[in-house]
């Protein structure tokens, strides 16, 4: 997968900008607060429909205007493909998938992205819920039924947890449950399936990936974690085993007016030489594992899409040491990847380090 | 600015309506003043007896000028067996098929705690009425595929099921007619559940 150009209109700081890319690697250089994320965020916006950066899609629209536009040609098994984006402060946003009108849940998986920002550096550290969204994205960009099944999962806990709370103030009877619970059992374990098959995969690829890092010296393993599942052996179907979780802790859940089983509550482990790296990793291991992690992306991406995604490096250089920033180069080169790299300083780069180089100086871009 | 009283108050009247912010209802209002008279005459005649004159069924709680509907009160249609939907649109859908000869119950919505919408607010002790004479021996639940259409359908079919009422629900998957390969993923895997024996 290839981007062939992005053209911005009115899309952040750039108020008109069209860019040809080069198919292997392109690096944006410039100082801090020039636009130079603002291009990646526009490659990783057409492959997922949303920024990671804001839930406001205002922010996208150039200061002072009401419209803005992105549009990006792509190859995909070789084939161009263009997906276009309309915003407008006024009305809902709008995607064109080759010309056609479509709606988010029929683009993600259409042009797929990876993105390793300094965020990801604290997915090993930071709270569950970040873990569970790398997966969801993961899987969701491979598998576009996954994007459903998780949009009526959440849908469910949403309905059921204000059904508990009108449960709480007697405003209901706890009878109407019923109703729910079967549907969200089911629904739990669809999610649940496909983010265990998911894992069992990356698992495989991040210890490959964290071994040739360390030199034969670690292994890395992913471990998907049921919350209130402490014994680990399944002998009931998933269904079955949600299905009784939600009758067990019904009073408990009335209580709280939320949901305590299901896959909104579940987390992912990292183990480095079978030691949680969450708790007692080092720093050093921690950013090896995620740089695993995110080489294991790219592999899982092309595993179930049948070719490498675009990889977005946004201002990560400096936050990785020499061998892992030599190993990253290296991997990209190796593997033909077309790569979109923010960065302040050419220093990380070496000199055969062969791309289309951009300078960004205040939302204009000049071939460096 | 500030309009003239009476294009200010048919603005108003407009911007209440669903879907319709205030850009949209000024204009529409606009579009009234350049109407004929006559015309404008006629579409409010035509707003006041559409309202006056269509009411619902007390049977079906359809939309109906007449009590009770035309399909309710038709002797050759199927009474034995009702189609419970969510909205009066859905009737129209379900009539255009021309296959099907039962009768229908609208319930008027769907169960939504987020929206506050529970049993006591849709058209259930309606159709509960309806069942006890003995007549009916099938109800087909024809709610939306969705969250809470599935509830509204397995919280009627818990209630159904002691009374020893068959209650069915209609099947989701593909799309007749079309090819397999233009199918989106979500309706394939539904397709999939749902298979059967041949």
């Amino acid at each position: 997968m290839k981007v062939a150009s992005v053209e911005l209109v009115n899309y952040r700081n750039y108020a008109s900008l069209s860019l040809r890319l080069a198919a292997d690697i392109n690096i944006f250089l410039g100082c801090n607060a020039q636009g130079k994320t603002n291009i990646l965020e526009a490659v990783y916006y057409a492959a997922l429909g949303r920024s990671h950066r804001t839930q406001a899609e205002n922010e996208l629209i150039r200061w002072n205007q009401n419209k803005g536009s992105l549009r990006l040609n792509f190859t995909r098994m070789d084939v161009e493909n263009r997906l276009e984006f309309y915003f407008d402060r006024e009305k809902r946003r709008q995607i064109l998938y080759n010309g056609k009108n479509i709606r988010t849940r029929e683009l993600v998986g259409a042009f797929n992205v990876v993105l390793f920002s300094p965020e990801d550096l604290f997915l090993i550290k930071g709270a569950p819920a970040g873990r569970r969204h790398f997966l969801d994205n993961e899987i969701s960009q491979a598998s576009p039924s996954y994007y459903h099944d998780l949009a009526v999962y959440t849908r469910l806990v949403t309905q059921r947890n204000t059904l508990l709370k009108r449960i709480r103030e007697h405003r209901s009877p706890a009878s109407m449950l019923e109703n729910w619970d079967p549907q969200l059992a089911v629904a739990a374990a669809k999610v649940v399936e496909k983010r265990l098959a998911a894992v069992s995969k990356l698992n495989m690829l991040a210890n490959l990936m964290q071994r040739r890092l360390s030199a034969n010296e670690e292994n890395l393993s992913l471990v998907y974690e049921l919350h209130g599942f402490p014994d680990k052996i399944m002998t009931d179907t998933l269904v079955s085993w949600y299905n009784k979780r939600l009758k067990e802790s019904v009073e408990i859940d009335i209580m709280r007016g939320a949901t305590g089983a299901g896959p909104h509550r579940d987390d992912l482990v990292f183990l480095v030489n079978d030691i949680n790296l969450r708790s007692f990793g080092s720093q050093g291991q921690q950013r090896t594992s995620v740089l695993a992690l995110k080489l294991a992306e790219l592999e899982f991406l092309r595993s179930e899409t049948g070719e490498y995604p675009v990889l977005l490096l946004d201002d990560v250089m400096s936050e990785l040491d020499q061998r892992r920033r030599q190993a990253l180069l290296a991997f990209i080169r190796r593997e033909h990847i077309q790569t979109l790299i923010t960065a302040t300083d050419e220093a990380y780069f070496p000199a055969d380090f062969l791309g289309n180089c951009y300078r960004v100086d205040h939302g204009q871009i000049t071939m460096g | 600015m500030q309009y003239i009283a009476p294009l200010a108050k048919l603005i108003e009247h407009f911007r209440a309506l669903p879907g319709i912010g205030t850009k949209t209802a000024v204009r529409l209002a606009y579009h009234v003043l350049d109407m004929d008279v006559k015309d404008a005459r006629a579409l409010a005649a035509a707003i006041v007896e559409a309202r006056e004159k269509i009411g619902y069924c007390s049977i079906c709680c359809d939309l109906s000028d007449e009590n009770p509907c035309r399909i309710c009160g038709a002797e050759a249609r199927d009474h034995s067996m009702i189609c419970v939907v969510e909205q009066p649109q859905d009737v129209a859908a379900m009539e255009r098929m021309r296959d099907y000869h039962g009768v229908y119950h609208v319930l008027h919505g769907a169960l939504s705690p987020l929206e506050g919408i529970g049993p006591e607010n849709l058209r259930i002790k309606e159709l509960l009425n309806r069942l006890r004479d003995g007549t009916v021996r099938e109800i087909i639940m024809a709610t939306n595929p969705n969250v809470e259409g599935e509830a509204t359908a397995m919280y009627i079919a818990r209630l159904l099921k002691p009374l020893g009422i068959r209650v069915t629900r209609i099947a989701h998957g593909l799309p007749v007619g079309g090819d397999l390969e233009y199918a989106d993923e979500v309706t394939l895997s539904k397709a999939m559940e749902n298979r059967v024996e041949l």
